[in-house]
């Protein structure tokens, strides 16, 4: 709601006020007049910076627990690396990498403040709107941290002279079951083979005769019965073969994955009078995941505007969300055999009754049932059965508050105060009970036996073990600001100027009791500080203690300000300055302050009088250019030492070398340019931005390999390159079709561009850059991209033996410790290892109530390294894949394959050549169907007889998977190709508002 | 209009004055754990990190000395590296990284952090016990890192030749910007030296834990780089200054045979605690401990039992470690400063001390009442018993390889041979590869000279 002063009269003492009621409909991001970075609002119209708005339509388009997830294809600028997100990082990336060695992830504003909690806390049915800043403009305002771009989430918010309007929204989602047979292992068959080869080789006599007994196989153990004679040949072999025939996935399919489901329920009521606006929200969601585990997630949010009077406005709130999550089920490559080895491929989980069967996963059997006399806890695993006796538990209370008072000083000056607190607490506990295999393990190994008198000792007491964890997270944020508007003849200057101090703690503890029963709570006390004999191998051991505490303090102090003057309401010339500092460790104080700016420029060229073009009647040029920085943690001028837990023997502190103090470290610097031209033409028939963008980066953090005579480890973080970078986002919507039925596009097109322009290391052998199947480093050569994929020159294999052949020193070689120690010079440049353009293309179809939206992204320029057997991988781990079979065995199959042949004994930098070698670099691009959303919308207003004023019911797909792809393989480039990509999700929900 | 500039002035003023007030508030530890080392309890907590410095002594010189054999199909499954260690190959016989290079440099590293930092701590009349314990101990830690790097990639130490062959590089500080070069082997030995008899005047007698460095532990050590260099003289003294401070021998009749790993860790014959993780080749599932040398075990010598496991075939494995398990035990213990002042008396030719010293040992060795004490041999004769002797007490503890280079200087003539797959691999005296070849990856980043060949 707009509020106007007009001053009459020729003293201008007299003022008539007008206030606008607005009128409250749904805007498209084309129809959003203003952007909020998080300090303040910014109006379109006059900004200089590059923003992208995510409207609350599109974002609510898609389903799904998580705010971030839902932006991927629909943000212009935002593409998501989804081979590099985990639990610590989103991979999400605002036009391409900005850093090389420092921290990836954008910086996500919740409302006003940076959002320490988790990120999964926030209800998206609580989102108005996202906010990306993308170029200097924009986001320098945040200073260190916004080197990544800044993702701005707004949340809903009650309005002044709004009817109380009440918002329901409910959905519920069916992912379909995980594609397991996307992975591509080795076969049972072959595996066998490979089993039987090994074995007539002596390749397990170590472990047979090993005084650790280790697990093994169940073939290995009919091979061993066949050599003892326990066992016919025939017998022998019969009950092999048997196992060719059996593949693990079955069962994975049929006892452990099911279709994951996931309900949503949301209400919100807001409302305001004259003087207050209201909102209080409630959601709930509730999650069961292919794997059985479960997600409950309750939150409650409630904010207030009151008018205290003219000049004093207050804002408050406070949000409460309850995260309970459960532990499932072991998914497809976490379940392994014993030592951490892979699963044997023709595993069972379950006897034909359905009855869990058990892995031999610690020791040998035969071995444990002669040793232990009976005396000793069942020592066998039962996959099916043993996550139900080791649940982990996880609940996480989040309570946020939050003030704002806002003083109207004078007709120019506002002055602001805010605060906000945040306290997440969350407690893990696993309850390993005793029926559990780890439990039964743990006891076991500390079990001694007095084979004299057949007394048992138990060192770790027979009962379950507890983990538990209590992690604490507060959040100060305090920020005290200026804002100062002022209006005059052709002028308009506009500014805010603030200063901000946050402070984050976490406080965690750890702590296990053994001998724990549930029933009555009770524990026994263990002693950490003598070693015990492990029950079969002997070797003296500690109990493992797992007892950890730690504290920690991140203070941040800032100053700001951000400018901008406007004149002839045509152009506006904007500057923006802020200083950080912090109480990072080991920087030298000096470096604690860092100045960063920016400075942008903006021309409302269709309000220009030489303007004519009446088709096109908007239409907005902006330029902009600033430093952004990046603070990495981890790097430091001076060496630190983290405290490690009490030695047991000297029970005094143990501490070891956390960071290499390095005098020569200087900050990152990245500069960006931003060339902007909007334009809006007719009727909004044709609207859309055209950017263009480049990045210089001077002293980028990279990893270098370094001679360890002189540290403790092969490669530091040092200032190894610059690199320069350029790229385009387009975005481009339109009416094409505008009656009864309509046609709206939208195409989002994002190309980001860059090489390597300095590097300041000259090592550069080959195997340090060529890495394995997913994982990409730093490419330190220059003019080349950043992330490059190189690979080993491949001329074909050795029709004699199946070898691999290289090129070194310009002749065929097969020494491969020569050929992956190369320099990368001579390796093979492929390409660009990120996608170097993203395109997005929207259609949305709208007859009458009905409309269909179909949202298709594209992927292109990139390469990525597929993966392979890898030989020792297969006789060590167990571990292997299906290119096994298409390994060269006789003269005449280098014509038709390039996998080498199996020998023995193993060559290791074979496996590391053939890797990393040309034929398995595959073209990454493709097309993907990100979802298609079916919706029926009825809005009749209050007036209507109707009992609700708007109902929307939609149905949504995703993850519908690829249309096309360049590789030949059926790879998903998206994923790591050991892990199994999401599988198809299906949704139907409904929206009403009251 | 006035009051509005009154009014920013103030602000201006009260930003200026809150900000010096934040340079306190940013004072703060961002991690409670985290320090920059300062303090004398901090630099100890970092010698005390038993797991970085005690565990992680090399492997690479048991590996290629002669106490074991290894079958062909174990030699098979082995990785490549391992199999060219164990067959004494020119080159390639590390891995990357993670390696007995970077073990060895891992513990430099800490010590000289330890050494840079205690400069500027002053060493006063309350801290000086502490401050003279971490300094020694650094001391001790880095000087035996020194000397297990020049058993492994230097040649051995004849008198005349030090001055001119290769030693080791002696990274002497923290800063890794600095450049790697070799020195020569006499200044090796000459830091290893230096460096040990400073801690020796710093170090309490007996350390709290055998976990640290002691003044008894830091003489044998003496004596063992002593008995490296074939200086018996200063081998003897300092063997027998270790031995006035801690002298009882572990009696092996009071020893278990049927544990799987009858000697405890940290027995009362142990001074300074550290060991070798068990190198794949020399695990016991696969390394066949040497027939002639298992047969050269009475039946009385308790050893034979206490130290091998039969295998079942006729082939034994060692189960000896005073690990009390399968890692190999490579710090000072009692036994080996006997056999030191055994050998350096009968060198000398203090024959009848010398002759004392075996039989106490021997006495611990054998069952109760059965051990015939030598005396009355020749000169000859109780050398070559002290040696035969030395190398069935301390085998599998990462000595007998700087043993074979010293024996050899001395003419023993000693040639190693392996047979694999019908090939047979030898290694004679005094053969450039007694310094095994230097990790490619390190002679490639830090350009420093790689051994000859």
């Amino acid at each position: 709601m707009q509020q106007l002063e007009y001053k009459v009269g020729s003293d201008n003492k007299h003022s008539i006020v007008v206030t606008l009621k607005p009128k409250i409909i749904e805007l498209d991001e084309v129809g959003i007049t203003s952007v909020n970075n998080g300090y303040q609002q910014i109006f379109r119209e006059k900004s200089t910076g590059s923003f992208t708005v995510v409207s609350n339509r599109l974002f609510n388009e898609q389903v799904g627990t998580s705010v971030l997830a839902r932006l991927d294809g629909i943000a212009n600028g935002l593409t998501i690396d989804k081979k590099r997100a985990n639990s610590y990082s989103t991979g999400i990336m605002i036009r391409g990498l900005s850093t090389i060695g420092g921290p990836k992830d954008p910086l996500i504003i919740l409302d006003n403040f940076p959002y320490d909690g988790e990120l999964n806390n926030i209800n998206p049915n609580d989102v108005e709107s996202v906010t990306l800043l993308k170029d200097a403009a924009a986001a320098a305002i945040w200073g260190t941290r916004a080197g990544n771009g800044v993702i701005v989430i707004t949340t809903k918010k009650g309005r002044f002279n709004q009817p109380t309007t009440i918002e329901f929204a409910s959905n519920l989602t069916i992912v379909v079951k995980p594609d397991i047979w996307y992975a591509k292992p080795i076969s049972s068959t072959d595996y066998i083979d490979v089993e039987q080869f090994l074995y007539s080789k002596g390749f397990y006599n170590s472990n047979i005769n090993s005084v650790n007994k280790p697990a093994l196989s169940p073939v290995l153990e009919l091979l061993i019965k066949k050599s003892n004679a326990q066992l016919t040949p025939a017998e022998a072999e019969a009950r092999i073969n048997a196992l060719r025939y059996v593949d693990v996935r079955n069962d994975f399919q049929k006892y452990i994955y099911q279709p994951a489901v996931q309900q949503q329920y949301a209400l919100s009521i807001r409302g305001g009078n004259q003087n207050i606006a209201w909102l209080l929200s409630g959601g709930y969601d509730r999650n069961i995941s292919e794997l059985s585990a479960s997600l409950q997630r309750i939150s409650l949010r409630s904010e207030n505007t009151i008018r205290l009077n003219s000049k004093l406005q207050l804002t408050a709130g406070m949000s409460y969300i309850q995260n309970t999550t459960t532990s499932g089920q072991g998914g497809y490559g976490s379940i392994t055999s014993g030592g951490g080895v892979s699963l044997y491929p023709y595993a069972m989980f379950a006897d034909e009754n359905g009855k869990a069967l058990a892995l031999n996963k610690s020791y040998r059997q035969s071995y444990l049932d002669t040793v232990g006399q009976g005396k000793l806890l069942d020592w066998k695993y039962y996959p099916l059965e043993d996550y139900k006796h080791a649940l982990t538990t996880s609940n996480r209370y989040d309570l946020m508050a939050f003030a704002n008072l806002n003083y109207k000083i004078s007709s120019d000056w506002t002055a602001e105060v805010q605060y906000r607190y945040e306290n997440q607490r969350t407690t893990n506990q696993t309850l390993f009970e005793k029926e559990s295999f780890f439990a039964r393990n743990t006891i076991n190994n500390f079990t001694q036996l007095n084979y004299a008198t057949g007394q048992k000792t138990n060192r770790v007491p027979v009962g379950g073990i507890l983990d538990q964890s209590n992690i604490l997270l507060l959040a100060k944020n305090y920020r005290a600001q200026l804002h100062y508007n002022r209006s005059w003849k052709n002028h308009r200057l506009s500014g805010i100027f603030g200063g901000e101090i946050r402070e984050v703690n976490t406080n965690t503890n750890t702590y296990r009791t053994y001998g724990y029963n549930p029933d009555n709570l009770t524990s026994v006390n263990v002693d950490y500080t003598i070693t015990y004999p492990q029950f079969v191998t002997g070797f003296s051991s500690f109990i493992p203690n797992t007892n950890f505490l730690s504290k920690e303090t991140n203070r941040f102090v800032s100053t700001y300000t951000n400018l901008a003057w406007t004149y002839l309401d045509r152009y506006t010339l904007s500057a923006s300055g802020r200083r950080d500092a912090s109480n990072i460790f080991g920087v030298k104080t000096n470096q604690k302050w860092t100045p960063l700016w920016s400075t942008g420029l903006s021309w409302l060229i269709s309000k220009e009088k030489f303007y004519t073009a009446d088709w096109l009647p908007f239409l907005k040029l902006n330029m902009s250019y600033g430093f952004s920085g990046n603070i990495n943690p981890n790097q430091s001028a001076l060496t630190t030492i983290t405290t490690q837990s009490t030695s047991p023997y000297t029970l005094l502190p143990m501490a070891t070398i956390s960071q290499y103090g390095n005098p020569d470290l200087r900050w990152e610097k990245s500069g960006q340019l931003n060339i902007h031209l909007e334009f809006k033409s007719l009727r909004n028939r044709l609207s859309g931005t055209i950017e263009y963008f480049s990045k210089t980066g001077k002293d980028l953090y990279g990893l270098t390999p370094i001679d360890y005579t002189g540290v403790i480890v092969n490669t530091l973080v040092k200032n190894t390159a610059s690199m320069k970078g350029s790229g385009w986002d387009l975005e481009l919507n339109s009416l094409n079709v505008d009656r009864k039925f309509k046609w709206q596009t939208t195409l989002l097109w994002n190309i980001a561009k860059n090489r390597v322009t300095e590097y300041y290391t000259n090592s550069a052998r080959a195997s340090n850059y060529i890495l394995s199947a997913g994982t990409y480093s730093l490419s330190p050569l220059q003019g080349y991209p950043v992330y490059s994929v190189f690979s080993y020159p491949f001329v074909g294999l050795d029709p004699l033996s199946g070898n691999p052949q290289g090129i070194f020193n310009k002749q065929l070689s097969t020494d491969y410790t020569a050929l992956v120690g190369d320099s990368l010079k001579n390796a093979v440049y492929n390409g660009s290892a990120v996608p170097l353009s993203q395109l997005a293309l929207r259609n949305t179809f709208t007859y009458e109530r009905f409309s269909l939206t179909v949202n298709i992204v594209g992927k292109t320029g990139y390469y990525f390294r597929r993966s392979t057997i890898d030989y020792f991988t297969l006789f060590n781990n167990g571990g292997g894949h299906a290119d096994f079979a298409r390994r060269w065995q006789n003269p005449g199959d280098e014509t038709t394959t390039t996998v080498p042949s199996m020998t023995y004994p193993l060559v290791t930098n074979r496996d590391v050549f053939y890797k990393g070698s040309e034929p398995l670099v595959e073209k990454g691009d493709h097309i993907r169907l990100q979802y298609i959303t079916l919706s029926y919308e009825y809005a009749p207003g209050k007036k209507r007889s109707t009992p609700f004023s708007r109902i929307r019911v939609f149905a949504n797909a995703s993850n519908l998977g690829i249309l096309w792809r360049a590789n030949t393989a059926k790879l998903d480039p998206d994923y790591l190709d050991n892990t199994i990509p999401p599988s198809a999700a299906f949704s139907v929900g409904c929206n009403l508002s009251f | 209009m006035k009051q509005q500039y009154k009014f920013t002035i103030s602000i201006l003023i009260a930003t200026t004055l809150l900000l010096s007030a934040c340079t306190k508030y940013l004072d703060t530890k961002p991690n409670q754990a985290l320090s920059v080392p300062n303090s004398l309890s901090d630099l100890q907590s970092l010698l005390d990190t038993y797991y970085k410095l005690n565990n992680t002594d090399p492997g690479s010189s048991e590996t290629s000395a002669d106490n074991y054999y290894l079958t062909d199909a174990d030699w098979n499954t082995l990785a490549e590296p391992y199999r060219r260690l164990y067959t004494w190959q020119n080159d390639r016989v590390f891995s990357n990284y993670q390696n007995d290079w970077s073990n060895i440099y891992s513990t430099v590293f800490v010590t000289n952090v330890v050494l840079d930092n205690i400069k500027s701590i002053e060493r006063t009349a309350a801290n000086q016990q502490e401050w003279d314990n971490v300094k020694g101990s650094a001391l001790v830690l880095r000087a035996r890192s020194f000397l297990q790097a020049a058993i492994i990639w230097c040649g051995p130490y004849v008198p005349g030749n030090a001055e001119t062959a290769m030693g080791i590089p002696l990274r002497m500080s923290q800063d890794f910007n600095e450049k790697s070069t070799r020195s020569t082997l006499k200044q090796t030995y000459d830091q290893i030296l230096q460096d040990l008899k400073e801690a020796a005047d710093r170090l309490a007698s007996t350390p709290l834990h055998v976990m640290r460095p002691s003044k008894a532990a830091t003489f044998g050590l003496i004596a063992r780089t002593y008995l490296s260099m074939g200086n018996y003289d200063s081998c003897l003294l300092y063997a027998d200054k270790s031995l006035q401070i801690k002298s009882t021998l572990l009696n092996y009749n009071t020893i278990n045979a049927n544990n799987a790993f009858p000697f405890p860790q940290l027995n009362s014959e142990v001074v300074m605690e550290n060991l070798i993780p068990v190198p794949p080749p020399i695990s016991i599932n696969r390394a066949k401990i040497d027939s002639t040398l298992y047969n050269s075990y009475h039946p009385n010598d308790l050893r034979k039992t206490l130290f091998f496991k039969s295998n079942g075939n006729g082939t034994y494995g060692f189960k000896g470690s005073y690990e009390g398990g399968g890692n190999l035990f490579s710090g000072v213990a009692i036994d080996e400063v006997y056999l030191m002042r055994a050998e350096a008396n009968a060198k000398l030719g203090n024959l009848s001390t010398a002759m004392a010293d075996l039989n106490t040992l021997l006495q611990t060795r054998w069952r109760t009442g059965t051990y015939i004490p030598v005396s009355n041999v020749t000169a000859t004769a109780l050398l070559q018993l002290i040696r035969t002797e030395r190398r069935k007490e301390l085998l599998m503890r990462g000595l007998r390889w700087m043993d074979l280079k010293r024996l050899n200087v001395e003419g023993e003539n000693i040639t190693l041979t392996r047979i694999l797959g019908g090939q047979t691999y030898t290694l004679p005296p005094n053969d450039p590869r007694y310094a095994i070849a230097i990790p490619e990856e390190v002679v490639l980043l830090s350009g420093i000279t790689p051994n000859p060949r």
